[in-house]
């Protein structure tokens, strides 16, 4: 199991309901987390435990509409932490941020209850090298599972110009996500 | 050649034959599957992308015909062609087996209304080795298990080809009966036999169906997935499959068991039913008997109208994804041969595997790694094969327990990561080195008192025992093999295994 085993078990960044349930233990209240707490693992059908399903990468439409929502184990969609660069690849809001509908799924429940919560530590939610860093690790792949290769990187040669436009494509992709978000829920709500 | 016929071949669909007929179409979807996963697995889709430039960069510098600027943007260049070729092919090829698994779902489906029985998949796994055939089919034509290549890819343009064709090389032509000359026209005349002979409603039988709006949580099929995306020059990424090319089809008379066949036959072969009479690419044999490929400019193909299989145009047939990647992948050849010190297009991103592998092989090279991996690889492909069937004697609950814990998984990630771990492991064949590849030779379950699942969690300990560094996640995660579903030969089902608390379904076993 998870060692977090006495914590609230979360998919990512921002996606805690209380304080101190980020993956560090730090944060000051609800959606403020830094990290993940639920059980690692790196694709769809192998959570341990109820809303550890990641989404995005493998599943149906349905599934990616509700990432980190899944009723119980095996049931959810894909891997964990659910990194900003992922994007949905299947059904109307293919193309776009995974992490950012988790994070208004996790806003909307709170509201729903009449719960608040604070801002998550980043925008639109984390990076490999912030996950790395946070965890102690060292170039540790967190991306989760799937085979087309990197979702975060680009093609040029000379590798500090890689990065920066490789940055620059994922932030795209996250404010057009933003801006789609309206769509992307209207778009949830005809299939599911 | 020897040719190994499934079944005995008909001048025509007939009710007295329609379930032989449907078996036999079941068969040959079931066949494209291992076929194109075959040669999926042999593509390093996404290797390291300085290596390879440095690769290429020594190869151009050994020439001396250039200057280090013109050496540093041609092997710029070529990296980019070599990266997002084989990303794109395999792509392509992992959109189309998704969809040949829900032709092959589609057509159990029409069999199990129509006829009012299951389909055998499990007896069709039996006899299926390769090289294998599609029967029935004129002409006859030998199907590899084979690594990426232009002459593989001609292989699937013929299994998808929506036009009549000569075979170019007639003196390997398979002796046969003539039964159909296009998978299209084999559907054409079973749905005629449906439609003049049962009407319908049939009576209600297991099939796997499509989600309802507001109402059961069918998670059974999606066209994409993350190995459905590639990415092109600039990295932005694409996808293989449009969301609106067709789902499942529940079947409960002949409008709707006819609506399955078509939607089979057009995201095969793109222009034959509702798309008739569109301008598409079509196979042609150039002088030197292979295909004809579509011009290329800019990196790019053109498509027709009659290339897609929907009037929206967003979706390509099977066989014009395949005539892309058969035709990106002349140009590409072309163009690295006429550069002086460059290797074989295919050679940079293609493991070298046998065509047609056996057990046999891996027993006889001592690797007793690759000969268990091979085991565990051919055994859950059964496996998956088992349970599909299983689900056509079974409620919605236990289809559901079956694809959530047992299908997906297996497919997704347990047969994935047998794929593209064997190709590490190597062995000799007549002074020939090679890479693993999965054999797709049939798994005798029935051959052992052990369950089905127990004999792949026997396999995963000795594989574990035998490579602990690839596969000793293999016993020690309960969430991956040891959480298969626990099904039997004679589709009975385990209660309880996996332990899940909570699924939509109230079960009913």
């Amino acid at each position: 199991m998870s060692d977090h085993i006495n914590k609230e078990l979360h998919v990512c960044m921002g996606l805690n309901s209380c304080k101190n349930q980020g993956y560090s233990g730090k944060n000051d209240c609800a959606g403020m987390g830094d990290c993940s707490t639920a059980v690692g693992h790196p694709c769809h059908t192998l959570n341990s435990c109820k809303g550890q399903g990641g989404c995005g990468i493998f599943g149906t439409t349905e599934e990616f509409c509700h990432p980190g929502e899944n009723d119980c184990k095996y049931q959810g969609s894909c891997g964990v932490p659910i990194l900003a660069s992922r994007f949905m690849s299947q059904g109307p809001n293919r193309g776009l941020s995974v992490w950012q509908l988790a994070r208004k799924r996790f806003e909307q429940n709170r509201i729903a209850k009449g719960e608040t919560f604070g801002k998550a530590p980043q925008e639109f939610g984390p990076d490999e090298a912030y996950v790395n860093k946070l965890r102690g690790t060292t170039g540790k792949n967190y991306s989760s599972c799937g085979q087309s290769g990197s979702r975060a990187c680009s093609y040029i040669q000379d590798k500090a110009a890689r990065k920066i436009e490789a940055e620059a494509r994922v932030l795209k992709m996250e404010e057009k996500s933003k801006e789609e978000m309206k769509n992307i829920l209207d778009n949830c709500g005809k299939g599911s | 050649m020897t040719s190994k016929k499934i079944f005995t071949l008909f001048d025509e669909v007939t009710p007295d034959n329609i379930e032989q007929v449907m078996q036999q179409a079941i068969a040959l979807e079931l066949a494209t599957i291992p076929t194109y996963l075959s040669t999926y697995y042999s593509i390093n889709r996404a290797q390291d992308q300085d290596k390879l430039y440095s690769k290429l960069h020594a190869q151009l510098s050994d020439s001396g015909l250039r200057t280090t600027e013109e050496i540093d943007a041609l092997a710029q260049e070529l990296k980019l062609d070599i990266l997002v070729y084989a990303n794109q092919s395999a792509a392509l090829i992992m959109s189309v087996v998704i969809e040949e698994m829900l032709h092959l779902a589609l057509s159990c489906n029409v069999k199990h209304a129509v006829c009012q029985v299951p389909p055998d998949l499990m007896d069709i796994g039996k006899v299926l080795s390769f090289p294998t055939q599609l029967d029935g089919h004129e002409p006859e034509f030998e199907i590899d298990s084979a690594k990426l290549s232009l002459d593989q890819l001609t292989t699937f343009l013929m299994i998808e080809s929506p036009k009549p064709f000569e075979n170019p090389n007639p003196e390997i032509q398979l002796d046969a009966t003539v039964e159909y000359k296009t998978i299209g026209r084999l559907y054409k005349m079973i749905m005629k036999c449906i439609e003049e002979n049962f009407p319908g409603p049939y009576n209600p039988k297991p099939q796997l169906l499509p989600p309802e709006d507001g109402k059961r949580n069918r998670p059974f099929y999606s066209q994409n997935s993350m190995n459905t995306v590639y990415y092109d020059r600039e990295h932005n990424p694409h996808f293989g499959s449009a969301d609106g090319s067709g789902g499942l089809l529940g079947v409960q008379d002949s409008k709707t068991a006819n609506e399955a066949l078509y939607r089979i036959v057009e995201q095969g072969e793109g222009s034959t039913t509702s798309q008739n009479h569109k301008p598409q690419h079509l196979l042609e044999w150039g002088p030197d008997n292979m295909p004809v490929p579509m011009k290329v400019i800019d990196g790019k193909v053109e498509f027709w109208p009659g290339d897609y299989d929907d009037d929206d145009e967003t979706e390509l047939a099977h066989f014009a994804k395949f005539l892309e990647a058969y035709s990106l992948g002349d140009y590409y050849t072309k163009k690295f041969n006429k550069i002086e010190g460059l290797d074989n297009f295919f050679s940079y991103f293609v493991y070298d595997v046998q065509s047609n592998p056996t057990q046999a092989d891996y027993d006889n090279s001592g690797n007793e790694a690759l000969a268990l991996c091979n085991k565990l690889g051919n055994a859950l492909f059964a496996y998956i094969l088992l349970m599909v069937e299983t689900c056509y004697y079974k409620d919605e609950s236990t289809q559901y327990d079956l694809f959530m814990f047992g299908i997906h998984k297996s497919m997704i990630w347990l047969l994935s990561e047998v794929g593209n771990t064997i190709n590490t492991y190597t062995y000799s064949k007549g002074n020939q080195a090679y890479r693993g590849s999965i054999t797709w030779e049939h798994y005798d379950f029935s051959q052992s008192e052990a369950t089905p699942k127990a004999q792949i969690l026997q396999l995963v300990g000795a594989l574990a025992v035998a490579d602990p560094v690839n596969w000793g996640w293999g016993v020690k995660d309960q969430n991956y093999f040891p959480s298969l579903p626990d099904v039997d030969l004679d589709h009975h089902v385990v209660k309880g295994v996996p332990k899940v608390d909570q699924t939509p379904y109230t079960h009913h076993h």
